[in-house]
């Protein structure tokens, strides 16, 4: 068996999210150094606020101006702060309850040590210098010792507010394939291509996934296939896909090796479009250093008979 | 028994259970790959055949291994030919139960296989979960799974209700437990270590790892014929509290507590306790919430402080309950399990054997 395969894959996505007026109010008052929480039907302030009442429901819009100072309710001493997390030196996570509000915010408290911290210490919001309307936009908590800071009276009303919020995220893995798909990466890099057969079905799978999908029994005979092959159905694509360098238009085609009971998928070349055919004839064309088939073209034999193929259709 | 009293329509009972085992890296498998063993055992304990089984359910998250549609290739390792009626839930495998269990009781199916897998080893676990949470308020600030149970420990240990010494001994006594368990990935004396976010060192964290676990269920007779000792589900309830942990009281768990009373398991006490707590303080806030005393046998198995392949440890705790009825271990159980931060949603399920 080949060692494990393994590569990096880095999963990253920024999600645009729109805003509730709630919400809106809020971030767009975090923008203006202004800190608003809701009042819910019983009377309480949430702050952070948010759309409906926790525990009725109802949609609560009556925002109150609070405090940017408060009280730690529960804390912990992150001595190793990680990627994305408000600080880049050792902090506290707090649950600050800001005066005025009667529900706790997460964010960091910059102390030098965690025997500064204590929960019921004072402390007040560090803002941002760049302020977006994000929960970032206040940098950390620090230590305060003077006197509850009024809060304002602002509705909430802001010029400009937020509609939306773009959240990035990034997750970083080591993607390893198993053992089948690693047998069958390594057998590509000899520019061969093997499958497995199923011991119940006898079914030959293409790349192999280590499983048979219909008989739920673990594949492990390996078989070489190919590496000529039958075209059993395909597409024209006319819309070239970002990040791709292949010229529109070009044939996306099934193709089942010879010897496989599954098609894969590849590009046909070396022909025009409108001549390529269910039981068309194909080979792989490999270029220097590939670790797959560029794509496949005909190899002049006879068209394949269609009951040869029509099971892998 | 049904909320007004009723018996439910029909007796559905765990009839086998089997996992992985659970381990800090299976790079050398595929999640199929790591699955299928676990659903031939479980297969084989009762003599069944894929097309032998009613409905087919399980859990999983794309997010642990980054890989998009993770669950569609595992179901190769069910064998899903012909059609079979199947479901998924992006939550914890007792979760997948639970829609099982319900399926059956509508009568649709008489047998159900559940299950659940999970590999932590590709990615960072701890950075994967910040992005089950708020993502207005909580996700962009990266707070970490063990950064926010810690914030719940330390209120804990602000309100007097445990100390760092007491949670020690909880983590001690579940790996003392898990010895006796050869699927555990932590067996034995485990050292406290160092802080990993104060208060909660690593002793207090659970171990990262990969692993599946499955079930089988049956209604009425099958499972009889199925198992010499069918652990009957006398009751499943799951429940939620509101997503912010500043709206919350850290130190109590009321969605565990209503869970369970909704279960039934007030009604009479139980021998066993099989609690889904991958942080120490967590079992203290369980046992208070679930009632626990110094009677019942809590963990006997480890818990989730002695493998915790994230997704599958909720199932996995209702599996390892039904496998002490069935040996004759226990008579009545409780499995919870628990999703989002700081024991957010809970589920509790009571297991009873047929009086001996």
């Amino acid at each position: 068996m080949p060692e494990v395969l393994k590569a990096p894959l880095v999963v990253e996505f920024p999600f645009t999210r729109s805003l509730g007026p709630v919400q809106s109010a809020f971030l767009t008052g975090l923008r203006e150094r202004v800190v608003l929480g809701v009042r819910t039907t019983d009377g309480r302030t949430l702050v952070p606020p948010v759309e409906y009442d926790p525990v009725t429901a109802q949609e609560i819009r009556d925002l109150v101006e609070v405090a940017p100072t408060g009280t730690v309710t529960t804390w912990a001493w992150n001595h190793a702060p990680r990627r994305g997390q408000p600080l880049a030196t050792p902090f506290a996570w707090v649950l600050v309850r800001l005066d005025g509000a009667d529900t706790a915010l997460l964010h960091a408290l910059d102390a030098p040590g965690p025997d500064a911290v204590h929960t019921g210490m004072r402390v007040r919001i560090r803002w941002a210098g760049d302020r977006t309307g994000a929960i970032t936009d206040i940098d950390c908590f620090e230590p305060y010792d003077g006197e509850p800071e009024q809060p304002g009276d602002h509705t909430g009303e802001f010029d400009n507010p937020l509609t939306g919020i773009v959240a990035p995220a990034r997750l970083d893995y080591t993607y390893a394939p198993g053992r089948a798909q690693s047998g069958y990466i390594d057998a590509l890099s000899g520019r061969r291509t093997v499958g497995e057969r199923c011991p119940s079905c006898r079914k030959v799978y293409v790349p192999p996934r280590g499983a048979c999908p219909t008989c739920g029994v673990a594949t492990s005979e390996q078989v070489e296939v190919g590496p000529r092959g039958t075209v059993t159905t395909f597409c024209v694509v006319n819309i070239k896909a970002k990040n791709l360098d292949i010229e529109v238009p070009y044939v996306y085609a099934h193709i089942a090796l010879d010897g496989a009971d599954l098609a894969l998928h590849g590009r046909i070349g070396g022909i025009a479009c409108d001549q390529v055919r269910m039981g068309l004839r194909v080979e792989p064309v490999w270029t220097e250093g590939a670790r797959y088939p560029d794509h496949y073209r005909p190899t002049g034999e006879a068209d394949a008979d269609y009951d040869t193929y029509k099971e892998l259709l | 028994m049904t909320r007004d009293g009723t018996p439910w329509a029909r007796e559905i009972a765990v009839v086998a259970f089997a996992q992985t085992g659970h381990r800090r890296t299976s790079d050398e498998l595929s999640e199929v790959e790591m699955l299928m063993p676990v659903l031939h055992d479980v297969l084989a304990q009762t003599g069944l055949r894929t097309a032998d089984i009613g409905f087919t359910c399980s859990g999983s998250s794309d997010y642990l291994a980054g890989r998009a549609f993770s669950f569609t290739l595992a179901l190769d390792g069910v064998g899903a030919w012909p059609p079979i009626s199947e479901s998924h839930v992006e939550m914890d495998g007792a979760w997948a139960l639970y829609e099982a269990w319900t399926k059956l009781l509508t009568g649709d199916a008489d047998t159900a296989l559940v299950y659940a897998y999970g590999k932590s080893s590709p990615g960072s676990v701890r950075d994967v979960l910040t992005r089950q949470l708020d993502p207005y308020y909580l996700a962009p600030l990266w707070p970490d799974s063990v950064a926010l149970a810690a914030l719940q420990a330390q209120a804990l240990i602000d309100a007097g209700e445990t100390d760092e010494s007491a949670l020690a001994g909880i983590a001690a006594r579940n790996r003392e437990a898990a010895a006796a368990n050869p699927h555990a990935q932590l067996r034995g004396p485990v050292p406290p270590g160092d802080y990993l976010v104060r208060p909660l060192r690593t002793g207090d964290c659970p171990p990262i790892g990969d692993g599946a676990a499955a079930v089988i269920l049956a209604a009425g007779e099958r499972a009889r014929e199925l198992c010499a000792r069918p652990a009957w589900i006398r009751g499943v309830d799951h429940r939620i509290e509101a997503h912010a942990p500043g709206v919350r009281d850290l130190t109590d768990a009321p969605s565990a507590r209503l869970a369970a009373e909704r279960a039934g398991a007030f009604e009479r006490p139980v021998d066993t306790a099989e609690l889904h707590a991958p942080f120490t303080a967590q079992e203290v806030i369980l046992r208070k919430a679930l009632r626990l005393d110094a009677g019942v046998t809590v963990n006997p198995s480890g818990g989730a402080l002695a493998a915790n392949p994230v997704m599958a440890t909720g199932l996995i705790r209702i599996g390892e309950a039904a496998a002490r009825i069935h040996r004759g271990d226990s008579d009545r159980a409780l499995a919870h399990a628990t999703s989002g931060p700081c024991l957010q949603q809970n589920l509790v399920a009571v297991l009873e054997g047929d009086p001996r």
